[in-house]
C-alpha cells in the first residue's frame, strides 16, 4: 500500500504545482509570462517521468491555466495571442519532451522487459528444477555443486545446504567415483556432451544409494568453467526389484546346477546376500530329532569380520519360538526385524556388537514341513517389504524342495553305493543275466572265481555254466534259467576255470522284475562250494568206509565168535581125552599097562592143546602186526636141507624125502627161523597126509626175482571144494582118510602169514589121490637178483 | 570089529559111539563096557547111520563135528528110520545155544565134552532103562 500511496502523491504533485502557481498568479496579478516557466516545468516533469495520459492531462490543465490568466489580466487580445503561443510552446515542448522521454522510456522498457523475461525464465527453471521428480543439479567439471534441487538432496539423504558444501564425487561411492570423475573430465574437456550411468552414491549413514546418473554439458559458468547439468534418479526400488529377481534367478541357477545342499549352500546363501544386499546369511537346520535348530551353513563376504559372530553360532541351539529364527520355525512364515537397535531380540546384542542392524528370516519348507530357517542379516536398518518377504518365502520353498530332493538323491546314492559295494566286494560271484540268458555283467568275485575276464566269461564260460545250470536244474526239478523263471533254490554244477581247475559251484538264480512285474533280468549268484563238496565227498567216503569198517567189524565179530567156537571145540575135544583118562586113572582099579596107554593119550592131547595155544598166539601176533621178522640173508637150500634132515629123523611115518634144489639159487632176504617154520610145516603136512612109502619132494629154484620153493607129496590130495579153504583157520581136510590126521588147523594159516610177511606168495595145487603141491615164493636179496656164479662152483 | 550083542531079552544094552576122535572112542568104550554096555564104534556120520540101522543099538552117543556126514545129519537119518532109537549128542560144541540147537534137532539128551565119566554112564543108563524092567 505505501507504494501505491506514494505513486498517487507523485502523480498529483504536478497538478498541485500548477494549481498553486495559478492561484498565486491570480492573487498577485502577476503576468502570465512569469507563470509560464513554472507551468512548463510542471509539464516537463510530467513529460519526463509520467505516462502520456498524465502528460495530456497536465498539458490541458496548464494550457487552461495560461489561457485564463491571460484573459483575466491585460487586454484580452494581446494576452490571448501570447497565451495561445505559450500554450503552443508548452504543447510542443511537452510533446517533444514527451516524445524524447517516451523514446528513452521505450528503450529503457525493452531492456527492462528483457530482464524481467530472463528473470521469469530463471524462475521457471528454478521452479522446474524444484518441481522435477528427478534430482537435478548443476556442477562444475570438477564436480563442485553450483545448484541442487530438493529432490536431489532428498535422494542423497542430505540437506541442500549440506549437499552444496560437497561435490558430486564426494557423494559418489568409492566404487564408482573413478568412473564419474572420468566422465566429468571428458565433459569438461568437451570430449563428450553427455554421460549416463548407474552408480552408487552414499548416504550420510554410509548406505549406498543406487542412482541413474546423467550429466549433460551446459554453457560455461561465470567462472569460466563448463557447467554441467546433473540428473539423478533414485533407482533403489528398481535395483531392489532387480536384486530380488536376480536373487531368485541365482537361487534357481544354484539349485539347478548343484548336486547337494552342501555344495549349493555357499553359492546360494552368497547369492541371497549379494543380490539382496545382506551381509550375512545363515541356514539353521532342524536337528536333534526336531527339537532344535542348529547352524548348518553360513555365508558372509570376505573382510566383513563376521567370523566372530558366526563361528560361535555353530554351537548354538535354537528352540522353537526362540528369537526371530525360532519364531519363523514355529510359525512357518517369514518375518523380519527392521532395526535390531530398537528390538530386544535375544541375539541382538551380539549382532549389534558386530554392527548388524536388520534381519529377515524365512522358512525352508518341503512337503509342508519346515526343514530349517534361513536368516539374512544386514548392517543397515531397513524395512523388509512384502515383496521381499514374498520372494524369500518362494525361495524357501524352492530351497526346501531342493534339499529334500538332493538328500533323497544322496540317500539313494548311498544306497546305490552300498549295493555297488556289495556287488563289487562280495566274495560271492554275482552275474547279471538278461532274460534270454546273456551275461550282462559279472562282478569281480565271479571273474576271479572262474579265472576269466569279462569277455571270455561272456563268450565261453558263461554259456557252459548256463547249460550246466539248466541240466542241474532239470535234475533237481527246478525251472531252467533259460526259461527265465528261476526260483531261489540252488543247484550245484561242475565248472572249469580259465586256469583249468574244476570247481563245484552253487548257483542260485533270482529274477528281478521291472516296474510292470515282467522279468527284466536275472541275478545269478555263484558260490565256490568245491571245498564243501569235497568235504562232503570225503565225509561220504568216510561214512562208507565207516560202514564197511562196521561191516568188517561185524564180520570180524562173527569171525571171532566162530573162531572162539572152533577154538573151544578144539580145546574141549582135546580135554575130553585128558579129563576122561585122568579120571579113570584117578579112580583106580586099572592095570599098569592101561595106565601107561592112557598116560600116552593124555600127553598127546595135552601137547596138542599146547601147540594149539602156541599157534594161536603166533597167528594173533602176525595178524596184529606185532610179530617182527629179523631179516637177514638166508640160503633157502640150506633151510630145505635142514628141514629134510630133521623130518626124516623124527617122523614115524615112512616117507621118502627128495630134494631138487637149484644150486644157483641166490640168497633171499628173510627170517631164517620163520623160513624153517614154513618149510617144516609144509613138510610135516605132506608127511601127515602121505601114505607109508609116499614121496615128499622139496624143490627150489629162482624165478623172476623170487626164490620159488615147492613141497609136493604123493598123498591124499585135497578135494576141489576144500582146496580154496586150506589156508583158513581150522580148515583141516577131514574127508576120507585125512580125518584122523592130527593138527591144530592153524598151520597153513600161519605159513601163509609168514610168507606174506616176507613179501612172497603161497598157493597149492592138488589132485585127490595123486597128492598135493604147495608152492611159495620169497624175494631174492637185492644184490643177488642175478644168478650167483659162485654158488655154481 | 564091533562086538555083536543082543539088544533084546536080557542081553546087555548096546551103545553106538560115533566119534572121529580115536581117544574119545577109546575112552567111551572103556567106560561104557566097564558099566556093562555093549559098545559099537563109528568114525563118521555115514558109518554111524549104517551101524545104527544094521545093529539097532539102544543108544547112540553121537559126536557132531565129524568128517563127511556130521552127527546131526546122521541123527536125522537115523531118527527118520528108527524114531524110537535114542540119540545122545556128545559134542565139544558147548555154547549155551548149542544145547538148544541139538535138542531141537531131535536129540534125546545132550552131553558136553569134556564130560565126567559118571555123567556118561548115567545118561546112557537113563535112556536104556526099560519101562518094563
Amino acid at each position: 500500500m505505501p507504494f501505491r500511496t506514494r505513486g498517487l502523491v507523485r502523480r498529483a504533485t504536478p497538478f498541485a504545482g500548477i494549481a498553486a502557481v495559478f492561484a498565486v498568479a491570480i492573487a498577485t496579478g502577476a503576468p502570465a509570462l512569469l507563470a509560464f516557466p513554472l507551468f512548463l516545468l510542471a509539464v516537463l516533469s510530467v513529460a519526463l517521468f509520467d505516462n502520456s495520459a498524465q502528460l495530456i492531462g497536465i498539458g490541458i490543465v496548464a494550457a487552461l491555466a495560461i489561457l485564463i490568466l491571460s484573459i483575466t489580466q491585460l487586454g484580452p487580445t494581446s494576452n490571448l495571442a501570447t497565451a495561445v503561443f505559450e500554450v503552443a510552446v508548452l504543447g510542443i515542448v511537452a510533446a517533444a519532451v514527451h516524445e524524447v522521454v517516451e523514446h528513452a522510456r521505450l528503450a529503457e522498457g525493452s531492456a527492462e522487459q528483457k530482464a524481467i523475461e530472463l528473470e521469469s525464465i530463471d524462475e521457471r527453471l528454478r521452479m522446474t528444477l524444484e518441481a522435477a521428480m528427478i534430482g537435478l543439479g548443476l556442477v562444475t567439471a570438477s564436480g563442485r555443486w553450483v545448484q541442487v534441487n530438493e529432490k536431489l538432496a532428498a535422494i542423497l539423504g542430505r540437506g541442500r545446504e549440506e549437499l552444496m558444501q560437497m561435490g558430486l564425487l564426494e557423494v559418489t561411492s568409492d566404487a564408482d567415483r573413478g568412473v564419474v570423475e572420468d566422465a566429468l573430465g571428458k565433459l569438461g574437456r568437451r570430449e563428450i556432451v553427455r554421460w549416463e550411468g548407474e552408480v552408487a552414491e552414499t548416504a550420510p549413514d554410509g548406505r549406498w544409494i543406487p542412482v541413474a546418473l546423467a550429466v549433460v554439458a551446459l554453457g560455461d559458468h561465470v567462472s569460466g568453467e563448463p557447467l554441467l547439468l546433473v540428473q539423478e534418479t533414485d533407482i533403489s526400488a528398481r535395483k531392489r526389484l532387480d536384486g530380488m529377481r536376480d536373487a531368485l534367478v541365482a537361487v534357481r541357477h544354484v539349485i539347478v546346477t548343484a548336486n547337494s545342499w552342501e555344495q549349493a549352500a555357499p553359492a546360494l546363501l552368497g547369492s541371497l546376500c549379494s543380490h539382496l544386499d545382506w551381509d550375512l546369511a545363515q541356514y539353521w537346520s532342524v536337528a536333534d530329532e526336531r527339537h532344535a535348530l542348529r547352524l548348518r551353513n553360513s555365508w558372509f563376504s570376505d573382510g566383513s569380520n563376521l567370523e566372530d559372530f558366526n563361528d560361535p553360532a555353530r554351537n548354538l541351539s535354537i528352540e522353537v519360538g526362540g528369537g526371530l529364527v525360532g519364531r519363523v520355525w514355529q510359525s512357518g512364515v517369514a518375518a523380519s526385524l527392521d532395526d535390531l537397535a530398537t528390538n530386544d531380540y535375544e541375539q541382538a546384542s551380539a549382532e549389534r556388537h558386530v554392527g548388524l542392524r536388520s534381519a529377515v528370516a524365512f522358512p525352508v519348507v518341503s512337503g509342508g514341513t519346515t526343514m530349517g530357517v534361513i536368516e539374512l542379516l544386514g548392517r543397515h536398518a531397513r524395512h523388509s517389504d512384502d515383496d521381499l518377504v514374498m520372494l524369500l518365502s518362494t525361495a524357501g520353498v524352492e530351497i526346501g524342495q531342493f534339499i529334500q530332493r538332493t538328500e533323497t538323491a544322496e540317500a539313494l546314492r548311498h544306497s546305490e553305493a552300498d549295493h555297488r559295494a556289495i556287488y563289487e566286494r562280495s566274495p560271492i560271484g554275482i552275474a547279471r543275466v538278461s532274460a534270454d540268458g546273456e551275461l550282462l555283467e559279472g562282478n569281480p568275485a565271479l571273474l576271479h572265481m572262474l579265472e576269466h575276464d569279462l569277455d571270455t566269461m561272456r563268450s565261453q564260460a558263461w554259456p557252459d555254466l548256463l547249460r550246466a545250470y539248466d541240466q542241474a536244474a532239470g535234475r533237481a526239478r527246478i525251472a531252467p534259467l533259460l526259461a527265465g523263471i528261476p526260483d531261489q533254490r540252488s543247484v550245484h554244477v561242475r565248472a572249469a576255470t580259465g586256469g583249468g581247475r574244476w570247481l563245484w559251484l552253487q548257483l542260485t538264480a533270482t529274477s528281478i522284475p521291472d516296474a510292470s512285474g515282467q522279468l527284466e533280468h536275472l541275478l545269478v549268484m555263484a558260490e565256490d562250494v568245491t571245498t564243501v563238496r569235497e568235504t562232503q565227498d570225503r565225509l561220504a567216503e568216510a561214512l562208507d568206509s565207516q560202514r564197511s569198517a562196521n561191516a568188517t567189524l561185524e564180520k570180524l565179530d562173527r569171525t571171532k565168535t566162530e573162531f572162539l567156537s572152533i577154538v573151544s571145540h578144539e580145546f574141549r575135544t582135546a580135554l575130553t581125552g585128558i579129563q576122561g583118562f585122568s579120571e579113570l586113572i584117578r579112580d583106580g582099579g586099572i592095570e599098569p599097562e592101561e595106565i601107561r596107554a592112557y598116560g600116552g593119550y593124555i600127553f598127546n592131547d595135552a601137547d596138542r592143546v599146547n601147540r594149539l595155544i602156541g599157534d594161536m598166539l603166533d597167528l594173533d601176533r602176525m595178524e596184529s602186526g606185532r610179530m617182527s621178522i629179523r631179516l637177514a640173508d638166508v640160503d633157502i637150500n640150506d633151510v630145505v636141507t635142514d628141514v629134510i634132515t630133521r623130518a626124516a629123523s623124527g617122523s614115524a611115518v615112512i616117507v621118502e624125502f627128495k630134494a631138487d634144489l637149484d644150486p644157483r639159487l641166490p640168497i633171499v632176504t628173510g627170517d631164517r627161523d620163520r623160513m624153517v617154520q614154513v618149510v617144516s610145516n609144509l613138510a610135516n603136512n605132506a608127511v601127515k597126509y602121505s601114505p607109508d612109502g609116499g614121496i615128499v619132494t622139496l624143490s627150489t629154484r629162482a624165478e623172476g626175482g623170487f626164490a620159488l620153493i615147492s613141497v609136493a607129496d604123493t598123498g591124499l590130495g585135497i578135494p576141489p571144494d576144500e582146496i580154496g579153504h586150506v589156508f583158513e583157520r581150522f580148515r583141516r581136510v577131514r574127508s576120507g582118510a585125512a580125518q584122523s590126521i592130527p593138527g591144530t588147523g592153524l598151520g597153513l594159516t600161519i605159513v601163509k602169514q609168514i610168507v606174506e610177511m616176507h613179501g612172497g606168495k603161497i598157493w597149492v595145487e592138488s589132485a585127490v589121490g595123486h597128492g598135493s603141491a604147495f608152492h611159495f615164493t620169497i624175494p631174492l636179496a637185492a644184490e643177488h637178483t642175478a644168478p650167483n656164479p659162485l654158488r655154481h662152483a | 570089529m564091533p562086538e555083536l550083542m543082543g539088544t533084546d531079552g536080557y542081553g546087555p544094552s548096546m551103545v553106538l559111539v560115533a566119534d572121529d576122535n580115536e581117544v574119545a572112542q577109546r575112552l567111551c568104550r572103556r567106560v561104557l563096557e566097564k558099566a556093562g554096555f555093549g559098545v559099537l564104534i563109528a568114525s563118521d556120520g555115514l558109518q554111524a547111520v549104517d551101524l545104527a540101522l544094521a545093529q539097532n543099538p539102544n543108544v547112540i552117543l553121537m559126536d557132531v563135528a565129524m568128517p563127511g556126514m556130521d552127527g546131526l545129519e546122521a541123527m536125522r537119518q537115523i531118527k527118520a528110520a528108527r524114531p524110537e532109537m535114542r540119540v545122545v549128542i556128545a559134542s565139544a560144541h558147548s555154547m549155551a545155544s548149542d544145547r538148544e540147537r541139538f535138542l531141537a534137532a531131535g536129540a534125546d539128551d545132550v552131553l558136553s565134552k569134556p564130560f565126567r565119566l559118571g555123567d556118561l554112564v548115567a545118561v546112557v543108563q537113563k535112556l536104556t532103562a526099560r519101562p518094563s524092567a
